[in-house]
């Protein structure tokens, strides 16, 4: 594998609160290559929009990095000062938010905003810069860009102002997209033409991706690799195909269980018992241990790390044994 | 399930129900047996959205009127799930809305009992208004955040003053929590300290606590995480099949509204554009907007797999195209389509049950 464009080792999120510290991404570890798709799965407060925050320098105060780093290209990035990061943020990193009408300025008209983030971080003179937003508007299938450059964000639907926030993130080529939810305010047929576009813009400008979303379908079509978190944790780490078939942890197993299927016919849903644990009653050893069916007494008293199992990773006892007997 | 109230009353309904006119759907014997226990007669549902009068006047703006619902007649019948699914705006809420009597039709009728659902406000319509519940969408604001859990589920047998004595009304509340998987020791608490998931069973109770016979529900798994998702959807159908009942279930996930409904209906802009029974509906879709709603679901087993995107966007509804509204992002249309709006009309073999409103369909123009 060549060298990862992303590394993220270590990272720690904490949440420092009256009523002590909590913990919101524990450990975290994960590696996106040049080009590659990697999909964050989970549910609601796993820390998924989190790490993805952290990579990008937006995390909100008090939520701070307590341990761990981030590197992107080889060179850290969690340390620089806020003038440096907001250099690497739009010129290497770029980011689609979940709601289009909040990532973009209402006050200024989408061309202004496309040409200023062209400008900040390109040479370019302000004609070139239109020239080129106008290029970014048609290559998001935006009808009519001459015109449209000219339209406040109010006068774009949901759709089409999502396509503004992509070719906005993509102005300025960076080498990574943070996409966190990128299609999940929107309907079903717009959803599938974003996901479309973004698939193939990025894999035109060889941008890598890290998609962050609640929605396997849109992972299972987009990604390469998948991470799924559980609780401030990865539960499992592998390549797409891999975890929705052959899912290695107890917990994704669940998930993928939980997801209605229009292939086959069921009376039931497979059910996860219980809720995720609340930040501040986070149990001890493997956090999923009191709502696993496999569980046995190790999961209650020690954390397992991630570990090979099957081609993926998972953090989980019941395979412990693997990389032994792999050994032997 | 308690009987309705008053005898005469019950064999009144028993007779409109034999002569109710099938509400405009041809209703053949193929379905889920049951007497039918809804139906919505060409309902329609307008909101005036002009500007004001004065701006009217002054600068000479035109009245505005939005048509969110528009001429839309089904029946459902006991025991059975219909579903309703479309995009944003396609008009499914206020279908649910105009269903439980939150908004009056502007045109059409809507029979519960096969009593006009118009007469709900009188006195002998407020008896049978319990047998008809309703769960929202968003389990945070439907729950009033001041009130403990206790109350909440209380609240429609204070309201139709089912029961008074309180000693009755705990035991009832506990009853109703352990139906949805809660603990009696949870009525004391307040929505703040539940989960989603938790939540949307609270609205559950609260809506079963009259012994209704028929729910709507509104999209109510959809601001959940997919595992609390298949909690909330298990135990709809576990309530059914243990008490019998009847639902609308409104909501825009499709692999969803193949978990749960016997019959679905695709909406678009107000409209039914396909009602067909489930098994139906998703081997064989007819119109071309269920195939290209179906073709844009991510699947999980085409992994890699690139799918078909539908092409263009659902149009302003205060501006709808002539004609058929889909035409403009039909790959079928023709001049007949830009000109006039097809009728939902049986399709096939009438025992299929399959209706759909398509002029190509029907011509035959598409399989």
């Amino acid at each position: 594998m060549n060298s990862p464009l992303l590394e993220v080792r270590n990272l720690r999120i904490e949440f420092p609160t009256r009523r002590g510290t909590l913990l919101a991404v524990d450990d975290v570890s994960f590696a996106i290559a040049p080009g590659e798709v990697l999909g964050v799965v989970g549910e609601s407060g796993a820390g998924k929009s989190l790490t993805g925050a952290a990579v990008i320098g937006l995390l909100e105060p008090p939520g701070r990095i307590a341990r761990g780093e981030v590197k992107l290209a080889g060179l850290r990035i969690d340390n620089l000062l806020p003038d440096e990061m907001r250099k690497v943020r739009g010129r290497e990193i770029g980011a689609i938010f979940q709601d289009p009408l909040t990532s973009l300025n209402p006050l200024y008209t989408v061309g202004q905003q496309l040409t200023e983030t062209i400008t900040t971080h390109l040479h370019m003179s302000q004609q070139q810069a239109r020239s080129r937003a106008i290029d970014l508007l048609a290559a998001t299938g935006i009808p009519a860009p001459e015109r449209r450059i000219d339209h406040y964000p109010h006068q774009f639907s949901g759709g089409m102002r999502q396509r503004v926030v992509i070719a906005l993130a993509l102005a300025a080529e960076p080498k990574l997209v943070i996409a966190d939810e990128p299609t999940t305010a929107l309907d079903v047929s717009i959803q599938a033409q974003i996901i479309q576009l973004l698939k193939t813009l990025c894999r035109e400008k060889k941008t890598a991706v890290m998609l962050i979303t609640h929605d396997m379908g849109v992972i299972a079509e987009t990604a390469d690799r998948v991470a799924v978190m559980y609780a401030g944790r990865i539960a499992e780490i592998g390549p797409v195909a891999e975890v929705i078939h052959r899912p290695q942890h107890p917990y994704t197993a669940g998930l993928m269980g939980s997801i209605p299927s229009m292939e086959h016919e069921s009376e039931r849903l497979a059910q996860i018992e219980g809720s995720m644990p609340r930040l501040t009653e986070i149990p001890a050893g493997c956090a999923f241990h009191p709502r696993c069916e496999k569980a046995f007494a190790r999961c209650g008293r020690e954390r397992p790390e991630l570990m090979p199992a099957g081609s993926s990773q998972a953090a989980c006892w019941l395979h412990a044994g693997d990389s032994a007997r792999r050994v032997a | 399930m308690n009987p309705l109230p008053g005898g005469s009353e019950d064999a009144s309904l028993r007779r409109e129900r034999v002569s109710s006119p099938a509400s405009g759907t041809a209703k053949p014997a193929a379905r889920v047996a049951g007497e039918v226990i809804v139906s919505a007669d060409g309902i329609s549902k307008y909101f005036d959205v002009s500007a004001p009068w004065l701006n009217r006047v002054l600068e000479g703006k035109p009245r505005t009127i939005l048509r969110a619902v528009d001429d839309v007649s089904f029946s459902i019948r006991r025991g059975e799930t219909l579903s309703l699914v479309g995009e944003s705006g396609c008009g499914k809420s206020t279908v649910a809305r105009v269903l439980v009597g939150l908004f009056a039709p502007t045109k059409g009728r809507v029979e519960f009992f096969g009593r006009d659902l118009a007469e709900m406000n009188t006195a002998t319509g407020r008896s049978l208004r319990q047998k008809l519940q309703m769960i929202f969408q968003d389990p945070y604001a439907s729950l009033n955040p001041r009130w403990r859990v206790a109350d909440i589920v209380a609240e429609p047998l204070r309201a139709h003053g089912v029961m008074t004595e309180s000693g009755r009304i705990t035991a009832r509340v506990d009853e109703l929590l352990g139906l949805v998987r809660l603990s009696p020791a949870d009525k004391v608490k307040y929505p703040h300290q539940f989960s989603g998931g938790q939540r949307q069973r609270i609205s559950i109770a609260r809506a079963l606590a009259t012994n209704p016979e028929f729910l709507v529900c509104d999209e109510p798994t959809s601001a959940l995480d997919v595992s609390v998702q298949a909690q909330v959807l298990n135990l709809m159908k576990d309530l059914q099949r243990e008490l019998g009942l009847t639902y609308l279930f409104i909501s825009h996930n499709l692999a969803v509204v193949h978990h749960i409904s016997n019959r679905v209906g695709v909406m678009y802009l107000g409209r039914i554009v396909e009602l067909a029974p489930k098994a139906r509906l998703f081997s064989l879709p007819r119109h071309p907007y269920t195939r290209m709603l179906l073709d844009a679901i991510p699947d999980l087993d085409m992994t890699g797999r690139a799918r078909t995107p539908v092409a263009g966007e659902v149009p302003n509804p205060l501006n709808p195209p002539s004609g058929c509204t889909f035409h403009p992002r039909c790959p079928h249309a023709n001049e007949r389509c830009r000109r006039e709006a097809p009728a939902l009309r049986l399709h096939g073999d009438p025992g299929d049950d399959v209706q759909v409103a398509c002029h190509a369909v029907e011509e035959g123009r598409i399989g």
